[in-house]
């Protein structure tokens, strides 16, 4: 590739500034031309006029002396016009000029304002919670009226994906749990002789708080994401514009199924959790010596019914929260390619925060009732 | 004021399927397009243009009720949407079928399950009369073979046309299309043609489509209504043969013949 440079020569006569340029005007050239100008714009001319009959080869990128110059003649309100091109290249110039007034900079906010405007978004925010917390009230309570209402093919399907595919994992975690608390509490409680106790500490830790936790982290992980990311995709793609064309209210196809699926499954697999946790709790205390007897009888003594019932409440309000967070992300998603991936993210991040605020509520309203 | 915009010959004393009067569309409170006044009449095929970001996709959301007007009256068959309740709004978009630019089909659904749907939500009918009703539908596109593929196991054109065949699931007597030809090639985006055509004669359906296409505008177009971002009005309705020819506005004149904004039209 042959690098010639261009020969700039700038004129300047009575304020009209004439820039002639001879040569490859290309892109390993433009560099060193927008240098030769720097000085002379600076200067302030009356009028600017590009000289480009001595230009032997002018590339698309070349156009931007031209382009250059233009601006530069707007923002100093002084004519500015190009000599010596015609036919292509000069319909190559023309096309590049189009539009390139210098825009007026958007006025700066204030303070002020731009607090306003991010308390306004806020707002915004919450009113479509509270919009979507109605809509699924009254959806809900119209289902409840008219059971076939209710898409039960997509629920039973929802329930199977979001439910018995994540027995595996959930089980896994749960097991893993128990056996934890049981390593963690084992040494302390031998001091004091209570060595079977840790009976007690982990199932009533498991059954009342880790199986549900652990459960609905997986399923903000694994569901709420994908709730995100699949009614996300459908906005996207215009499917839920296509759904309220039909006369379809997206919340009772898509949500309520959903919500309603993870309702049914998270307690579910929150019991399962919590029954593998305690047996994960044997992994530590079964090489001591104890029999599995003797452990199940002082886990069962440990735990209540109003204990058990606390877990299951736990799951059901965090299964509604994940749920309608991930629903409610996937049906705020805006346009463009990342727009599905960030819904997602808040979707988990959002679900995980609303989970454990929601825990430590539950947690001091159970504590005060003593349960 | 919106500009006079004379109806042409061909079209008076035909139904008005949907008349705006007035209508100005936009986002928040500021306006794209001002005082559209427009009567689409029944069986016509009217093309929507203008160029690019002038409002057409917003016009035409707020023709199928999704986005309300910032102001003006829309009547569809005689029913205001501007300002309607959400019962009423329910009522209108039983008229009329939709057709998405990416064909906005259920991913997650059969072609033959996409089609169905809308039987399932409005109709009483048995199962085996809307699965048959929905095969005709996909038959009458040219798809009843693929009846049980699911969008992403057919092409884009494809989509296009069972889009198609979806948005007459129910028999609407309008059907808005955005963009159909958009990507595709000549040979599939003249079959769609001649697939609106042959609806438009066979079931008197009345078709609103945005489009840039301009072979379809110019063939199959009954009249074409110009929208123009920059002067914040519709510029020009009327027969696309005759708006290209005989159009008072240079700019209406260049985009049916395609000339390029630095050459004379």
């Amino acid at each position: 590739m042959t690098s010639a440079a261009a020969d700039v020569r700038v004129s300047s006569e009575a304020g009209r500034l004439t820039v002639a340029i001879a040569g490859d005007l290309a892109l390993d050239s433009i560099s060193a031309v927008e240098q030769a100008l720097r000085a002379p714009l600076a200067a302030s001319p009356k009028s600017i006029a590009l000289e480009m009959s001595g230009v032997r080869r002018l590339d698309a990128s070349g156009v931007a002396v031209a382009v250059k110059l233009h601006r530069a003649a707007r923002s100093l309100g002084v004519p500015f016009e190009v000599l010596g091109i015609e036919g292509d290249r000069k319909l190559l110039v023309d096309l590049a000029l189009r539009g390139q007034d210098p825009q007026p900079a958007a006025p700066r906010l204030g303070f002020v304002r731009e607090v306003g405007i991010a308390a306004a978004g806020i707002g915004e925010m919450g009113l479509d919670l509270l919009r979507f917390c109605g809509e699924v009230s009254v959806i809900a309570l119209q289902i409840i009226r008219r059971p076939n209402l209710l898409r039960w093919h997509d629920t039973l399907s929802a329930m199977a994906r979001h439910g018995t595919d994540a027995v595996p994992v959930v089980g896994l975690l749960g097991f893993l749990i128990g056996a934890i608390i049981a390593f963690q509490t084992f040494d302390p409680m031998a001091r004091y002789g209570a060595t079977l106790q840790v009976a007690d500490v982990v199932a009533v830790s498991v059954v009342r708080e880790l199986g549900p936790l652990i459960t609905a982290i997986i399923l903000a992980g694994r569901s709420g994401s994908a709730f995100a990311a699949e009614i996300g995709t459908m906005k996207v793609t215009q499917e839920l514009d296509a759904l309220r064309t039909f006369g379809i209210d997206p919340v009772r196809f898509l949500v309520i199924p959903r919500m309603l699926a993870t309702l049914i499954v998270t307690p579910m697999l929150a019991v399962y959790a919590s029954i593998l946790g305690v047996a994960g709790g044997y992994l530590v205390l079964g090489p001591k010596g104890f029999t599995p007897m003797q452990y199940m009888i002082e886990a069962r003594d440990a735990l209540t019914v109003g204990g058990f019932l606390q877990g299951l409440v736990k799951a059901a309000v965090f299964a509604v929260l994940v749920s309608g967070i991930g629903c409610l992300a996937g049906m705020r998603t805006g346009q463009g390619p990342g727009a599905v991936g960030l819904s997602t993210t808040r979707a988990v991040v959002a679900g995980i925060v609303a989970i454990i605020l929601a825990d430590s509520v539950l947690g001091s309203f159970f504590y005060t009732l003593g349960i | 004021m919106p500009a006079a915009i004379a109806t042409t010959p061909a079209t008076e004393g035909r139904k008005v399927a949907i008349a705006l009067r007035g209508v100005s569309i936009g986002y928040g409170t500021r306006a794209i397009i001002e005082g559209i006044d427009l009567d689409i009449y029944e069986g016509e095929i009217l093309f929507i243009g203008g160029g690019s970001g002038c409002g057409k996709t917003t016009l035409l959301s707020s023709l199928n009720t999704l986005r309300p007007p910032l102001s003006g009256s829309i009547r569809i068959d005689g029913i205001e949407i501007a300002g309607a309740s959400e019962d009423t709004l329910q009522e209108v978009r039983r008229r009329f079928g939709m057709m998405y630019q990416l064909g906005a089909l259920f991913g997650g659904m059969t072609l033959l399950e996409n089609v169905r749907l809308p039987l399932e939500e409005f109709t009483r009918l048995p199962r085996e009369a809307m699965e048959d009703i929905a095969r005709a539908k996909l038959g009458l596109v040219g798809l009843g073979a693929h009846a049980e593929k699911k969008p992403s196991e057919i092409s884009g054109g494809m989509q296009k046309r069972a889009a198609i065949a979806r948005a007459l699931a129910l028999d609407p007597p309008i059907i808005f299309l955005d963009e159909p030809s958009a990507g595709l090639d000549p040979v599939t985006s003249a079959d769609l043609d001649a697939l609106l055509v042959a609806l438009n004669h066979m079931l008197g359906t009345t078709f609103v489509v945005i489009s840039h296409e301009l072979a379809s505008i110019l063939s199959i177009g009954h009249r074409f209504a110009m929208l123009d971002g920059a002067r914040k009005r519709m510029v020009a309705l009327g027969p696309p043969a005759e708006l290209r020819d005989h159009s008072e506005d240079a700019w209406v004149r260049r985009f049916l013949s395609r000339t390029a904004s630095g050459e004379s039209s």
